[in-house]
């Protein structure tokens, strides 16, 4: 089995599947019986490196990064740790700025002396992080949505050290415009914030609009922190549009959307948005969100026995109020993965993790099974359409599901050489 | 129509953009205090009015305890901090940043970093010659240019308007003919405070609250007193805020929406350098 072939590490198929935490464990058990790589430092933890915007302006997306990862290292040392040694996180504050991930990801790999690094949130940060990864060969493990991979952001991206654990818009944007464009029209307008990752994410949805036929009426970027939108609504309305194709981020979301709803304009577009997730949709509130699309690799509310039992231990350890989202189980799946891969490799390093990352499934993962791309770096990971119901109460209730792609694969990276590495 | 549109959207935005840095307005314009916790005032005014309306409280009662709040809040900072330092303009910037910081700390501490709402109490668009407004906002325009003119005219037309103007043109002169300066300068500075917590608390239905929320408009409330005119509260104010508020749709028009807030800026820059006392103050 594929399983047997990971432990002969046979070079060209090192194809790992697991199934579940108890195989998980006995990994680990059979690691250390067999192997004791490491035995003298047996007690010594591993310290993993967690940077998450726990100020600053993105702190409303901290909460739920930080807390996937923490219940994912409490799992895994409850299962017995990485190779029989404890995980220890331990955290930098990104403070949402760039310059502040460059400090924190040199103290924790120099100081703190972690065996890989996991977070950072925007692409911003995350290219900032890039070249401190890149000189120290550590890894990083990148839980956000984000733009895809071009070789001209390497080396925060094309970087044979980052993971990417969140979706790329050919797998969040793309297996749902036929659904769209059969149901509410053909005419897009794209709203988004002014930098890259809106932009790029709306390159990819005009490329397939166009193949299936369809045209993009208006786009425009916002800047950050603006708190009038007169004139873009205006804007909207003078178009024609049907769908209104939303990535502006953060408050700036709650600040357009809410105006929207106030100059009585959603009734007559479709708004489809790709950044709204639980954390931004609960600030929004009922009125303001009901009957709009939102397109993600996970949702608190999606029907899958794997988010049932990820919710109640979730639950139990951060209360019943704790919101979750895409980055949150990312990092979840980020953390777990990591376990697997070290467990399989039977040593701490760099080269294990990279040699054993490739190709990993990880089918606990919340949102349904998820596996890493040797190739890109890239995970496979299902795509969900919500519909936000009207006169929801909480994440429970707060999406219906209107469609789902299990397994869904990105587009290869456009970096100068594939493998990435190699 | 188009054009209507556009005038619209610009005496919208002109007149929210004036709410909002009204308050500021009033403390650095009227008694020189470089107040960098406008924001965080705004911000205060904001939750409070949030928290208000969560229990049960009507929203525009909910909006009154706030600015109160906050004008109490304002008195406190002013008596312990502010009164000691009102010749020190620099001491008085840091200790207002230093009144932001603690205060946006303080308000994530309490509730935390989400974005919060609140129910929009005029949730419906009236049209005007075919032209959609939003309710709300256009609600919340006039009310501030009533608040402006009836700020105005108590600072021209009655006794306190003119120990408040004698204090501005020369304090030393202003305390030999016995007016309370003290008591003046504290009024004055809840005076705008109250502002600022009445602006933090009707700008919620349209904006999202979280900590920063006040952050949004304090570079364009300097902005829209340092153009207008240090001092000059009503037209100052009015012109200011169209120029870094209200130009900034009708550029929109012709250009990208980066791009038009690009050039109001650099609008603004301009102006200073022509006439760095504002538009409306004599060189």
């Amino acid at each position: 089995m594929k399983y047997t072939a990971a432990l002969m590490r046979a070079p060209l198929s090192r194809r790992a599947t697991l199934k579940g935490m108890t195989a998980m464990a006995g990994t680990a058990a059979a690691a250390s019986t067999l192997g004791f790589v490491g035995a003298a430092r047996g007690d010594e933890p591993i310290k993993v490196g967690m940077i998450s915007p726990l100020t600053g302006a993105w702190t409303v997306y901290g909460a739920a990064h930080s807390a996937g990862f923490e219940l994912a290292v409490d799992e895994i040392n409850e299962a017995g740790g990485i190779l029989g040694r404890q995980v220890e996180i331990v955290v930098g504050d990104s403070r949402t700025e760039p310059r502040v991930v460059v400090e924190q990801a040199n103290r924790l790999i120099r100081q703190e002396r972690v065996d890989f690094l996991a977070g950072t949130f925007s692409s911003a940060e995350r290219n900032a992080a890039g070249p401190v990864v890149e000189a120290s060969g550590k890894v990083l493990l990148y839980p956000t949505f984000y733009e895809g991979q071009l070789q001209e952001y390497f080396p925060g991206v094309c970087n044979p050290n980052i993971y990417m654990f969140g979706p790329e818009p050919t797998q969040q944007v793309w297996p749902h415009m036929e659904y769209i464009l059969e149901n509410f029209g053909k005419k897009f307008f794209m709203i988004g914030s002014d930098y890259a990752w809106p932009q790029v994410t709306n390159l990819f949805t005009r490329q397939k609009l166009e193949e299936l036929g369809g045209e993009v009426v208006g786009e425009v970027y916002i800047p950050f922190n603006t708190p009038q939108y007169e004139s873009v609504l205006r804007d909207i309305r003078e178009s024609g549009a049907d769908v209104i194709f939303h990535t502006l981020t953060g408050s700036d979301t709650v600040n357009f959307r809410q105006q929207y709803a106030a100059a009585g304009m959603k009734n007559d577009f479709t708004l489809w948005t790709v950044d709204d997730e639980e954390v931004v949709t609960t600030g929004l509130g009922p009125d303001v969100s009901a009957n709009d699309y939102v397109s993600f690799d996970y949702f608190m509310s999606i029907e899958h026995p794997n988010n049932a039992a990820f919710l109640e231990r979730l639950r139990a350890k951060f209360g019943d109020d704790v919101l979750m989202n895409t980055v949150g189980v990312a990092m979840y799946n980020a953390a777990h993965m990591a376990a697997l891969a070290l467990n399989q490799a039977g040593e701490v390093s760099t080269e294990a993790l990279r040699g054993y990352l490739g190709d990993l499934e990880f089918n606990d993962a919340p949102q349904g099974p998820v596996w890493m791309r040797a190739l890109d770096n890239q995970l496979v990971l299902p795509s969900y359409l919500m519909k936000v119901r009207e006169g929801w109460t909480g994440v429970s209730d707060m999406f219906e599901e209107i469609q789902n792609f299990q397994g869904v694969e990105p587009q290869n990276a456009q970096c100068d050489s594939l493998p990435l590495g190699q | 129509m188009y054009a209507l549109g556009v005038a619209i959207d610009a005496t919208l935005i002109t007149l929210v953009l004036a709410l909002a840095a009204f308050g500021l307005a009033i403390i650095f314009g009227l008694i020189g205090v470089i107040n960098m916790g406008h924001g965080a005032m705004l911000t205060a005014g904001a939750y409070i009015t949030w928290v208000c309306q969560t229990n049960g409280v009507p929203f525009l009662l909910a909006v009154l305890v706030a600015a109160v709040a906050v004008a109490v809040i304002g008195l406190v900072l002013e008596h312990v901090l502010i009164r000691h330092f009102y010749d020190r303009p620099f001491e008085t910037l840091l200790l207002t940043w230093a009144f932001f910081l603690i205060t946006t700390e303080v308000i994530k501490i309490i509730f935390g970093p989400e974005f919060r709402s609140v129910t929009n109490p005029l949730p419906d668009a009236i049209t005007i010659g075919g032209i959609h407004v939003p309710a709300y906002r256009a609600a919340v325009a006039l009310f501030a240019l009533a608040l402006i003119v009836t700020s105005a005219v108590v600072l021209y037309r009655t006794s306190l308007g003119i120990k408040i103007r004698g204090l501005i043109q020369n304090r030393q002169m202003a305390a030999l003919l016995g007016l309370n300066i003290g008591l003046t300068y504290k009024l004055v500075f809840m005076a705008g405070c109250f502002m600022a917590g009445l602006a933090g608390g009707l700008i919620t239905p349209m904006l999202s609250i979280d900590p920063y929320i006040g952050n949004v408009y304090l570079v364009r409330s300097f902005f829209v007193v340092a153009v207008g005119g240090v001092g000059q509260l009503l037209g100052g104010t009015m012109i200011g805020s169209f120029l870094i508020g209200g130009s900034e749709t009708i550029f929109a028009v012709v250009s990208e929406q980066a791009v038009a807030q690009t050039i109001v800026f650099a609008l603004a820059i301009l102006v200073l350098r022509l006439r760095p006392r504002g538009v409306l103050t004599p060189r």
